[in-house]
């Protein structure tokens, strides 16, 4: 045990290094990382693009990827080398920008079992990879993680580390911390039982393995290491179930993960309990749609934070977990800023998980407020669905979130605001008994959208973190589903659904600049410094993920599959489609 | 995301529930190939027998539609194919078009052998009765619920 705790140590004094460099000294110009930095803020210190010069930025190179599944994720910047993992069948692609037309460097195909396709919920997305010590890291649908050489493109290990057979499936990026990499899995809606995994970087060994439920045995809460700010006791994932419900009870991780190397701990958020029917699982469910910090080194759980007990409405609490420094009333806190599918945006104490700040970023009718010394939710009991209640009308935010976890924000130390991709959905909710059967959905319920108030399905946002209070938006037609980067030019892009990029001032959101990328964008744009020392964006258009299944007319790729339009979006196909397009962009 | 048929446990035992396929003795031997483990499904539709042999002893019966629509949501193909079947991260079954077939014997093999990309292999979970209960249902759908044009910008007009 002292090895892993030494390396640890050592780790966080280089680590604590890294992110103080990447904050304050001049941006190295690379995304080599899903957040762009250890603190997951997507935040670029990039300036040659500004307010001024933006409305000049124009398309420079473009690649299409060959698949028509959700491009999620982003692509990455490596020692002049371009790397995008596409989709299942989970394609790596390395590209030589140094040279003109940049150039494939590799690409590496791996053996993905295709039955996997039918495991995952919400369309075969991968959301990207993670650079590390040469290796290029990530996952694949059918539940292997794999390390590429980062040269050469050689597969230098797969480790099988989800069962499909249970329902598990990978979709999620991993983190690396020191000599760890960290993945989670997908199949909240299969019943599976949640956890976290650390592979050795060098090997791809399993070092650890820690449940998202269960006996504290399980779970790696330890006496002494463990200490929930809102709840006392032990086995809390156990005794917060009835009878072995949390055998099947979800807890999937399948969003963006980040760590704070000076105390040390790795954050990430769980998703949903299964079944959909609250009733077939009483109890707060603990810790599904939470967030949990745990030691890399060893994986022990530090603290959590449930944001929605007994979840009756499918929020998961996959969001990204953003670290930075705000001033909350007179005091500067570390603090984790994370916006929840249940529509609150949460300012929490990363050291603790003591809830500073819980402001609805979005319209909300499930819960009247969280209250802060409880940290819990003041439940409308009008909102509370479960098999006996039938159908029931008009809860905010639906299903789809306040935000999409899979549509990371970004946030600028310089102008203090998270750039926040919203969804202005509401839902109608009927759960029926769900049957489980290993490796099928686990879920039972009929759950029709209609669209929030104001006859706009989403808005980019910018939110005060502190106060808990929205500077400005941008209305858009349609649900925003892409990710957003800010950058020291005070410019903050995001993409939507019907296909455009766009970049807004990041101080008064007006809207600069905006381009047809081809397909709807459910991708986070990133930027970087090329070769050549000049700035550049880059983003995937591919519209997928759960528009795969909700707007299946946008699909043209199956003639044995046509779908009448969805009720609530009568008419996205009429602007977008199906794609797979990597784009870069320059002034 | 239209309606979906879920169902309870109490609904499910009072149709028989599911059982294995090898206790389905006589006539139903010949209407159905031998069982296969719900586990190898990752294999699905490689082992098939021709399935234009194979005849749906309770066909056009609106009692097995009736049960089958039961079971539909009771084994979860609703998870996949979505309410009323319209589709979801399943292809839609009502659309009138089929990647591996429409006929009887042909959605008896998808649902009992399964099919790549994802359709489990339920011919070790369900008796073939069952599947042909779930068959019959499918087959009892109206078709097609789309059609092939859909135009802008008289969206209200094009799905009706």
């Amino acid at each position: 045990m002292t090895t892993p705790g030494l390396r640890a140590a050592v780790c966080a004094l280089v680590l604590t290094t890294a992110l103080a460099a990447a904050v304050r000294a001049e941006d190295d110009g690379q995304w080599i990382r899903p957040g762009k930095d250890l603190g997951a803020t997507r935040y670029s210190g990039l300036t040659e693009i500004t307010a001024t010069n933006v409305g000049r930025l124009r398309p420079t190179w473009t690649f299409s990827t060959g698949v028509l599944r959700g491009h999620e994720g982003q692509p990455l910047v490596v020692d002049g080398t371009l790397y995008v993992v596409t989709p299942y069948p989970n394609v790596l692609y390395a590209f030589d920008l140094t040279k003109e037309d940049y150039p494939l460097r590799f690409k590496y195909r791996p053996d993905v079992n295709p039955a996997a396709v039918g495991v995952a919920c919400c369309d075969a997305v991968n959301r990207g990879a993670v650079y590390a010590e040469g290796k290029i890291v990530y996952n694949l649908l059918d539940g292997h993680t794999v390390a590429v050489d980062a040269r050469t493109g050689e597969e230098l290990w797969k480790v099988k580390v989800a069962e499909l057979a249970t329902g598990e499936t990978i979709t999620m990026a991993p983190l690396v911390v020191g000599d760890r990499v960290l993945v989670g899995p997908s199949g909240g809606e299969f019943g599976i039982h949640g956890w976290l995994k650390a592979l050795d970087l060098a090997t791809g060994s399993i070092v650890w393995t820690a449940r998202n439920a269960g006996p504290d045995s399980a779970v790696l809460a330890k006496a002494g290491t463990f200490k929930a700010y809102y709840d006392k006791g032990t086995d809390l994932g156990l005794h917060s179930w009835s009878g072995d419900t949390w055998q099947q009870g979800g807890a999937p991780v399948w969003g963006w993960l980040s760590y704070d190397p000076v105390l040390d701990l790795v954050y990430y958020g769980t998703g949903n309990p299964g079944p959909y029917n609250a009733e077939q699982r009483p109890g707060d469910n603990k810790w599904t749609s939470s967030v949990l910090a745990r030691r890399p080194g060893d994986g022990e759980l530090v603290w959590a934070y449930q944001f929605t007990p007994n979840d009756n409405w499918d929020y998961d609490a996959n969001a990204e977990n953003i670290l930075t420094e705000l001033t909350i009333g007179d005091r500067r806190r570390n603090v984790l800023v994370h916006f929840d599918k249940n529509g609150f945006a949460y300012t929490l104490d990363r050291a603790t998980g003591e809830v500073l700040v819980a402001e609805p970023y979005v319209d909300v009718n499930w819960a009247k407020r969280v209250d802060l010394a409880t940290g819990r939710p003041v439940v409308d009991p009008a909102k509370l669905t479960g098999k006996s209640r039938g159908m029931v009308h008009d809860i905010c935010p639906s299903l789809e979130g306040g935000k999409s976890p899979a549509s990371p924000a970004s946030y600028s130390p310089r102008t203090g605001l998270f750039y926040v991709p919203t969804n202005n959905l509401c839902m109608d909710w009927q759960s029926e008994d769900a049957t489980y059967i290993r490796g099928t959905p686990y879920v039972s319920a009929t759950i029709p959208y209609n669209p929030g108030p104001g006859g706009h399905l989403g808005a980019f946002i910018a939110w005060d973190a502190a106060t808990g209070q929205r500077v400005w938006e941008i209305r858009e037609k349609f649900p925003v589903w892409s990710g957003s980067v800010v950058t020291a030019g005070d410019i903050a892009f995001y993409g939507t659904l019907d296909g455009w990029l766009k970049a807004a001032d990041a101080r008064t959101g007006e809207l600069l600049w905006k381009f047809k990328v081809g397909s709807g964008v459910v991708g986070a744009p990133i930027t970087y410094r090329g070769p050549d020392g000049k700035q550049y964006v880059a983003v995937y258009a591919g519209i997928g993920g759960d528009w795969f299944l909700l707007s299946g007319d946008v699909r043209s790729d199956d003639p044995a599959d046509v779908r009448p339009p969805a009720d609530f979006m009568p008419d996205l196909a009429q602007y977008t489609s199906q794609g797979g397009i990597v784009w870069i962009f320059a002034l | 995301m239209k309606k979906a048929f879920a169902v309870s446990l109490a609904a499910l035992a009072a149709c028989g529930g599911p059982g294995p396929a090898d206790s389905q003795a006589g006539k139903s031997e010949r209407n159905a190939p031998p069982a296969v483990r719900y586990d190898q499904y990752g294999a699905a539709g490689k082992l098939a027998p021709p399935a234009e042999t194979l005849v749906n002893p309770l066909s056009g019966d609106p009692g097995a539609a009736q049960q089958g629509e039961v079971l539909f949501g009771a084994m979860n193909c609703d998870g996949c194919h979505g309410g009323d079947a319209v589709g979801f991260v399943g292809p839609s079954l009502v659309d009138g078009r089929w990647r591996y077939g429409g006929e009887d014997g042909a959605l008896f093999h998808s649902i009992f052998y399964g099919r790549p990309h994802g359709m489990p292999a339920y011919g070790g979970l369900l008796s073939d009765t069952t599947v042909w209960q779930l068959v019959t249902y499918v087959r009892s759908q109206p078709l097609p619920r789309v059609v092939p044009t859909v135009a802008w910008p008289s969206v209200s007009t094009a799905r009706k």
